[in-house]
C-alpha cells in the first residue's frame, strides 16, 4: 500500500496489488468477519424475515466537498434506499471503479469515510470489488455499493397505502446537498458555509415509526429532489399533492444562493432529508419524533394529499396562488440574468 | 472581484437585501384585489406583455398568473435571450465545441436550446424525426462545454487552460454585456474569444406595434436592463398609445406595475412609469454605458425566426474585434453560416414570442412539442412561453375542469 502513492492498473488486475490492497485497506478498515475471511462470497446469518435488498452507484464531482465525500454517500445512499422501505439495514458490499492514478491517500480517505458512515448507520460492509480503468477512461473514483435489511413483521410502508388527506413531512431544510456540491464544483467563492446533508437515515426511520406506525410512505429525496418524489407519488393516482411554500425549511444560505442563480430548492438533491405521509391523527407524532432527533431538528409538515386535481403536484403560495411543481427534466443549471 | 477588503466588516449599506417587505402577503392580496377592481372598471380584456426572462421567472414562481382576473393576460414578449438568440450563434458554439476542439463556455439555459444542426441516431425524450442538437448534446457527444455564471468564470477557465481555445458564449442583454465590456476594457488572455449574440430589445419593442394582429395594450418594461439603459429608449412606446411600467421583480413591484398599467389604460393615458427607482435611475447608468459604447457598436441583429432587426444587437468594435470568435474561427463562422436555419418545421415560436398567437394556437404544442420533449425554444427556456404555458396552463385547465364537475374540493385547493 505504502509502496504505491497512486492506484495503478495492477491494483485492478486480480494479481499481488489487488490481494494487497483488499487486505491492507478494505479488509483492514472494514473490520468485518466475512471480509477477513477472504472468501468469494460472505456468508450472512439469518436475519429472520423477509429482506429488503437494493444497490447503488455513486459519483460525484468533486469526490469530497463541504459535509461528506462520495464514501458516506455511498453508504448512505443505499442505508437509505433500504431505511424508507421500513427494513432494518444489515450489509453492505461495496465495488470500487478507480481511475488509474487515483491518489491512494484519497482512496484511503473515502474508505474510512465508509467505515465511519457505516458504524454510524449500524452496517457492515461484508463484500466488496475492485476494478480499475485506464487514465482518462474513469472520472476518478466511482462507488458502488449494495445492502440488504430485514424487514419486521408488520411493516406496510409504500406508495399503494397513499390515500388523500395524508399529511406530508420532511426531516429538515431541503437542497443543501445539491447546492454545496454546485457551489464547490463550480468554484464560487460566496462567503458562505454552504454544506451537504448527507447522512444515514435509519435510526430516524426507526425513531419515527415507533412514534407513528401507521406511516403510509417513506421516500429518501436524492437528485430531483421534492419535485422528482412529489410528482412519482401522484403520476396516474387518484390523488393530488400539494405543497406550502412557506412552510418547506430552506437553510438560509441555500435559500439566498439559489435566488442568485434561478435554481429551486426544491428541485435540488438532497441526501439526507426524506418525505413522510401519515394519516393525520398521526402527523403530530411523527413531526416530534423527528425534531426530537438529531437529524430530524427541522422537520416540518409542508403539505398533503388532496382529492383534486389528481395526478399533480402542486406547490401552493403564502398568497393562495398555485404552480405547478415540475418533473425535472435536466440537471438544473444557473440562468442568465 | 477577489480584492482584499480593507476591513472584514460590511458596511450596514449593502448588508444582505431583505425582500421579505416586497413579498409581504398582505400587500400581494392587497394589490390582487385591486387589480381586480381596475379590470371590472375597464370591462374589456386586457393583454400586457413583458419582455424579461427573470420576470417570466418569477411570475411562474409566486404564481402570479393565478391571482389575477381572467381577463387580463399577461404574456412573455421577446425577452428571453435564448429564445431568440439565433440559431447561427447556437450552431456556431456547438461547431467550436466539436470541430475546433474549443472549450465552450455560457449560460446554464443557453446549453439547453437546440440550434438547427440535425442531431443523427439519436431521439430525445421519444422524440422522432426533425432533432436539432444543443450545445448539451454537443457535450455528449465529446466537446467541451461549460456552464458559467459569468464572462469573469470564462476568462478564469481560459487562464486555467492556456493551451486551450477558451470561447465564451457571450448571450442576453445589457444587464451581461456590461459585464464582458468591463473584462474586455480589462484585458483577457490571448486564447479566451466571445461569441457575440447580444441583443438589445427597444428596437424590437418598436417594430412591434408595427406587426399585423399584435393586439398588446401595455408593456412591463425589464428592470434589470433598464437600470443600464434608462427610460428614454422605450420613449416610443407610450407615443404610440401603449401603457408602460417599468418594473421590478418581486411579486409586489410585479403587480404594483400591473395595477399601474390597467390604470394608464383606464384613464387612456399611456405613460412611462417607473415603479423600480430602488434600481433604476430614469437616464440609466452613465458610467456603464460609456464602457459599453467604447467597446460594442450596435449592428444589425438577426432575432430567431422574427425577422434581421436594424441596430438591435451589440458587435465588438474594430479595436476588439480580434476578440470576435467570427474572427478567430472564420471557417468554422462559414461553415455554421450554412447550417443556419428558421424554427423546425411547423414551430411557431416566433409568433407566440411576439404576443400574435397563444401557444395553444401552435399545431405541435403539447403534442408534438412538450416540456420533456421540446421543439422549439419557448418550450426548452424556463422563460420561454410555450413551456410557462404548458406547465401553468395545464394546471389552471385542469383545475378549471374539475371545478366544472361540481367537485365541493375545488374551493380548498
Amino acid at each position: 500500500m505504502a509502496r504505491y502513492d497512486a492506484i495503478r492498473l495492477a491494483h485492478g488486475s486480480g494479481g499481488r496489488l489487488t490481494a494487497e490492497l483488499i487486505r491492507e485497506l478494505f479488509a483492514a478498515t472494514f473490520a468485518s468477519e466475512p471480509l477477513a475471511a477472504l472468501t468469494d462470497a460472505a456468508v450472512l446469518d439469518n436475519l429472520g424475515g423477509r429482506l429488503a435488498f437494493a444497490t447503488d452507484t455513486h459519483s460525484v464531482k468533486p469526490w469530497r466537498f463541504p459535509g461528506g465525500d462520495i464514501g458516506r454517500l455511498a453508504v448512505a445512499g443505499t442505508v437509505n434506499d433500504l431505511a424508507v422501505m421500513g427494513a432494518v439495514p444489515t450489509y453492505l458490499s461495496a465495488a470500487f471503479l478507480l481511475e488509474e492514478g487515483f491518489r491512494m491517500e484519497d482512496l484511503e480517505a473515502v474508505v474510512r469515510s465508509m467505515k465511519a458512515t457505516a458504524d454510524e448507520a449500524g452496517v457492515e460492509v461484508v463484500a466488496g470489488d475492485t476494478k480499475v480503468v485506464e487514465r482518462g477512461k474513469g472520472d476518478g473514483i466511482f462507488v458502488t455499493t449494495t445492502g440488504v435489511g430485514f424487514l419486521p413483521d408488520g411493516r406496510d410502508i409504500g406508495p399503494q397505502r397513499l390515500t388523500a388527506g395524508d399529511v406530508l413531512l420532511v426531516n429538515g431544510t431541503l437542497g443543501d446537498h445539491g447546492l454545496a456540491v454546485m457551489a464547490a464544483r463550480e468554484g464560487l467563492e460566496l462567503g458562505m458555509a454552504l454544506t451537504s446533508d448527507v447522512a444515514p437515515l435509519g435510526g430516524l426511520v426507526e425513531a419515527l415509526l415507533a412514534a407513528a406506525p401507521d406511516v403510509h410512505f417513506l421516500r429518501d429525496l436524492t437528485r430531483g429532489g421534492l419535485a422528482a418524489v412529489a410528482n412519482e407519488m401522484v403520476e396516474a393516482r387518484p390523488f393530488g399533492l400539494r405543497v406550502w411554500d412557506a412552510q418547506v425549511p430552506l437553510d438560509r444560505d441555500v435559500a439566498e444562493l439559489s435566488e442568485m442563480l434561478g435554481i429551486d430548492p426544491l428541485l435540488a438533491a438532497n441526501e439526507g432529508k426524506l418525505v413522510v405521509a401519515v394519516p393525520p391523527a398521526q402527523a403530530d407524532a411523527a413531526l416530534q419524533a423527528m425534531r426530537a432527533h438529531p437529524l430530524g431538528r427541522r422537520a416540518a409538515v409542508i403539505g398533503d394529499l388532496v382529492a383534486r386535481p389528481a395526478g399533480m403536484a402542486l406547490v401552493e403560495t403564502a398568497y393562495g396562488s398555485r404552480r405547478v411543481l415540475e418533473m425535472p427534466v435536466e440537471e438544473q443549471l444557473p440562468r442568465i440574468c | 472581484m477577489s480584492a482584499p477588503r480593507e476591513t472584514a466588516e460590511v458596511p450596514p449599506t449593502v448588508e444582505r437585501f431583505h425582500p421579505e417587505a416586497y413579498r409581504d402577503a398582505g400587500w400581494v392580496r392587497g394589490l390582487a384585489e385591486r387589480i381586480q377592481e381596475h379590470a371590472r372598471l375597464l370591462g374589456r380584456p386586457v393583454k400586457l406583455m413583458h419582455i424579461c426572462g427573470t420576470h417570466e421567472h418569477e411570475i411562474g414562481r409566486y404564481g402570479l398568473r393565478d391571482l389575477l382576473p381572467e381577463s387580463v393576460e399577461v404574456l412573455a414578449g421577446p425577452g428571453c435571450p435564448v429564445c431568440v438568440c439565433d440559431s447561427g450563434w447556437i450552431d456556431l458554439a456547438i461547431r467550436l465545441a466539436t470541430d475546433e476542439g474549443a472549450i465552450v463556455a455560457s449560460f446554464g439555459d443557453m446549453l439547453a436550446v437546440p440550434g438547427s444542426i440535425p442531431l443523427r441516431g439519436e431521439t430525445r425524450g421519444g422524440a422522432r424525426g426533425d432533432v436539432r442538437m444543443s450545445l448539451l448534446d454537443a457535450r455528449a457527444h465529446g466537446g467541451e462545454v461549460r456552464a458559467v455564471t459569468s464572462v469573469f468564470e470564462a476568462a478564469r477557465l481560459a487562464r486555467e487552460h492556456p493551451n486551450r481555445q477558451v470561447v465564451f458564449f457571450s448571450v442576453g442583454f445589457e444587464t451581461t454585456v456590461i459585464a464582458t465590456a468591463a473584462l474586455l476594457r480589462r484585458g483577457v488572455p490571448p486564447n479566451f474569444s466571445l461569441i457575440e449574440a447580444n441583443y438589445f430589445t427597444p428596437p424590437a419593442t418598436h417594430m412591434l406595434p408595427t406587426l399585423p394582429g399584435f393586439d398588446v395594450d401595455g408593456f412591463l418594461l425589464p428592470g434589470h436592463a433598464s437600470a443600464v439603459t434608462g427610460l428614454e429608449v422605450y420613449r416610443h412606446l407610450p407615443e404610440q398609445g401603449l401603457a408602460c411600467a417599468v418594473a421590478g421583480f418581486e411579486p409586489v413591484d410585479v403587480l404594483a406595475a400591473v395595477l399601474e398599467l390597467l390604470d394608464q389604460l383606464g384613464r387612456a393615458r399611456p405613460r412611462l412609469a417607473n415603479l423600480y427607482r430602488r434600481v433604476v435611475p430614469d437616464e440609466g447608468n452613465v458610467r456603464a454605458l460609456a464602457e459599453l459604447d467604447d467597446v460594442f457598436e450596435l449592428t444589425t441583429m438577426r432575432w430567431r425566426g422574427i425577422a434581421d432587426i436594424p441596430a438591435s444587437g451589440y458587435r465588438l468594435r474594430a479595436a476588439y474585434r480580434h476578440l470576435s470568435a467570427l474572427e478567430r474561427f472564420p471557417a468554422t463562422a462559414t461553415a455554421a453560416r450554412q447550417d443556419a436555419s428558421e424554427h423546425p418545421a411547423g414551430c411557431r415560436c416566433a409568433d407566440v414570442t411576439l404576443g400574435l398567437v397563444r401557444p395553444d394556437a401552435c399545431p405541435l404544442f403539447g403534442r408534438r412539442c412538450t416540456p420533456d420533449s421540446p421543439y422549439g425554444p419557448c418550450m426548452v427556456s424556463h422563460e420561454g412561453t410555450c413551456r410557462a404555458w404548458h406547465l401553468y396552463g395545464t394546471a389552471r385547465g385542469r383545475l378549471e375542469v374539475e371545478a366544472a364537475g361540481g367537485g365541493a374540493q375545488h374551493g380548498s385547493l
